[in-house]
């Protein structure tokens, strides 16, 4: 009964969206504005096993690569930036230097410099995915609870495992949110890197359509984008349900309380 | 009746190492004749550097746990318990003066001591459960798994919670959350036992339900306890000896033997006279401290 009512609450409001869209294009006539019917039977017959395994399957390798890469880098960084008080004055002001400037304008560079190969691409989006992760992992670092660091230098707990149990878990909700944002920054900037000097990928086919007039397919790409953002939504909410169940028991006790 | 009750009333045991000590002003903490000292603090001195100039937190403390006692810290609040506690573990190092531990000097953490904080909330790995928790001082030290979890079970049978190793530890009550720490310090196996006021945040009830686990614990053992507390039945309740430190800059007030029959018990020894009698003397020395009175006051005025 539970799961049937959630679905309902989750499938409602893009119903009605859809119902609203199908009462405002009724005899419709513009070119520019597609029916849904019209939309759908678009986006079936454009979005097929082929064109997946042209376009849309390497941009979703370079997403993935580019969110791992981030992901890694971010939590690498950031337990070392924030474990060393000096390393952190030595490359905080830096730091904020490279997060002001937006990935895009970095493109032209990268080609000249990298290409404008995967590797690129895949630059591009973790020079923009890291900050979050980077900056939230240096924070949940450095506001690690004393007690709890006492505790661990009292039984005499060896760096790995001061690591392993200590500060990652304790950083972990911060840096949960810090991948959170990133993943929708990596998602544009996977487009975008993908509008200049392509010849495959799904931002690439989306312009493609765009200049080429075939207004239904350019809409269809854009939808296509919108579901891959909901699935990497759903795929991160698992994960984090399953690695921080104990921040979400405790939250809700100490609310509780 | 016992014949205690005969003796004078003053059940003070240290005036005379206020006469004892070499500069003749500070008083001395005993060492029980015939007893090695198992931990020594000598002349600590802890001086904070702030901004707003420095704080002299404590000023000159010496005393000698010897092995297998129970002593009690007591203090006004302020008296700086915490830090001494704190020099003492190893987790900070003094301004001047030195705690040894098996007569080695103490610079960080030492392997045989454990200690259970106040905070027992924060002082608990709330990602990893109970049985977890107490696993892993004993995983760090590369414990094989079988004995490892030999000892896991031992020590929650010990502070009575074999029921609950799968639970996490905010699911458990307060005082069942300073169980899981005490069960913790019990597994490492630890020669000296810190506690750092550690029912302070608990109910009278479970107070004294876990002061009794503490007493059967550190019988069953034979550990070193040194038990810091701002309260004074608790103190007279638990301890061998009571230990008195002035308000801050801190220095020992008193140094007191509590002479209550080994097997204690709440209702039994609560209301003995010897108890209250020692509570009455440990109280008005604390309020001597609060009021500012300093053991060197009284050298000074001999």
């Amino acid at each position: 009964m539970t799961y049937v009512r959630s679905f309902l609450n989750i499938i409602a409001l893009p119903l009605i969206l859809l119902f609203i869209w199908f009462i405002a294009t009724l005899g419709e006539t513009s070119f520019f504005v597609p029916t849904p019917q019209l939309l759908v039977q678009t986006f079936i017959d454009t979005w097929t096993a082929e064109r997946f395994l042209s376009d849309v399957f390497p941009s979703l390798g370079r997403l993935i690569i580019g969110i791992i890469l981030s992901i890694l880098i971010g939590i690498v960084g950031g337990l070392l930036i924030g474990s060393f008080r000096w390393l952190r004055a030595m490359l905080e002001p830096t730091l904020e230097f490279f997060r002001a400037i937006p990935p895009p304008v970095l493109i032209p560079v990268i080609m000249l410099l990298i290409g404008i190969g995967d590797e690129m691409k895949v630059s591009v989006i973790v020079l923009g995915a890291v900050w979050p992760i980077l900056l939230n992992t240096i924070e949940g670092v450095r506001s690690m609870d004393e007690v709890l660091a006492d505790t661990s230098r009292t039984y005499g707990m060896n760096k790995v495992n001061t690591v392993r149990y200590l500060i990652l878990p304790s950083a972990m909700p911060q840096i949960m949110a810090g991948i959170r944002q990133s993943l929708s920054i990596a998602l544009i900037l996977m487009v975008i890197s993908e509008m200049f000097a392509s010849t495959e990928g799904l931002g690439f086919a989306i312009v493609q359509f765009q200049r080429s007039f075939a207004i239904p397919e350019m809409w269809s790409g854009i939808v296509l984008l919108g579901l891959i953002g909901v699935i990497l939504s759903f795929i991160f909410q698992l994960a984090e349900r399953w690695i921080l169940g104990w921040y979400h028991g405790l939250r809700e006790i100490e609310q509780a309380a | 009746m016992t014949s205690e009750h005969k003796q004078p009333t003053n059940p003070v045991i240290s005036q005379s190492s206020v006469q004892d000590t070499p500069d003749g002003r500070i008083p001395v903490g005993k060492t029980m004749p015939g007893e090695q000292p198992m931990l020594s603090v000598q002349n600590l001195k802890k001086v904070y550097h702030t901004d707003g100039g420095d704080i002299e937190a404590v000023r000159n403390l010496t005393f000698d746990l010897p092995k297998g006692q129970l002593a009690c810290l007591v203090g006004p609040s302020g008296s700086g318990k915490t830090t001494l506690l704190k020099c003492i573990s190893g987790l900070m190092a003094p301004t001047s003066g030195e705690v040894t531990l098996h007569g080695e000097k103490v610079t960080g953490p030492p392997k045989s001591m454990a200690v259970v904080f106040q905070e027992y909330g924060r002082s608990l790995f709330p990602w990893l459960r109970v049985a977890e928790n107490v696993e892993l001082p004993l995983k760090n030290q590369g414990m094989d798994k079988a004995s490892r979890k030999d000892a896991v079970e031992q020590a929650l049978e010990a502070v009575g919670l074999s029921h609950v190793p799968k639970s996490y530890p905010w699911q458990l009550s307060g005082g069942m959350q300073q169980r899981v720490a005490i069960a913790r310090a019990v597994a490492y196996q630890p020669e000296v036992l810190l506690m750092d006021e550690p029912f302070a945040a608990v109910d009278a009830q479970t107070r004294a339900d876990l002061e009794d686990l503490v007493r059967g614990i550190w019988k069953k053992l034979g550990v070193s306890v040194l038990f810091v507390t701002h309260d004074i039945d608790e103190s007279v309740y638990l301890g061998e000896r009571v230990i008195i430190l002035s308000s801050s800059p801190t220095v020992i007030q008193e140094d007191v033997l509590v002479d209550l029959p080994a097997e204690r018990d709440q209702l039994e020894t609560r209301s003995s006279q010897r108890f209250s009698e020692l509570r009455h003397h440990v109280y008005e020395q604390i309020q001597l401290a609060k009021k500012g009175f300093r053991p060197e006051d009284a050298v000074a005025m001999r």
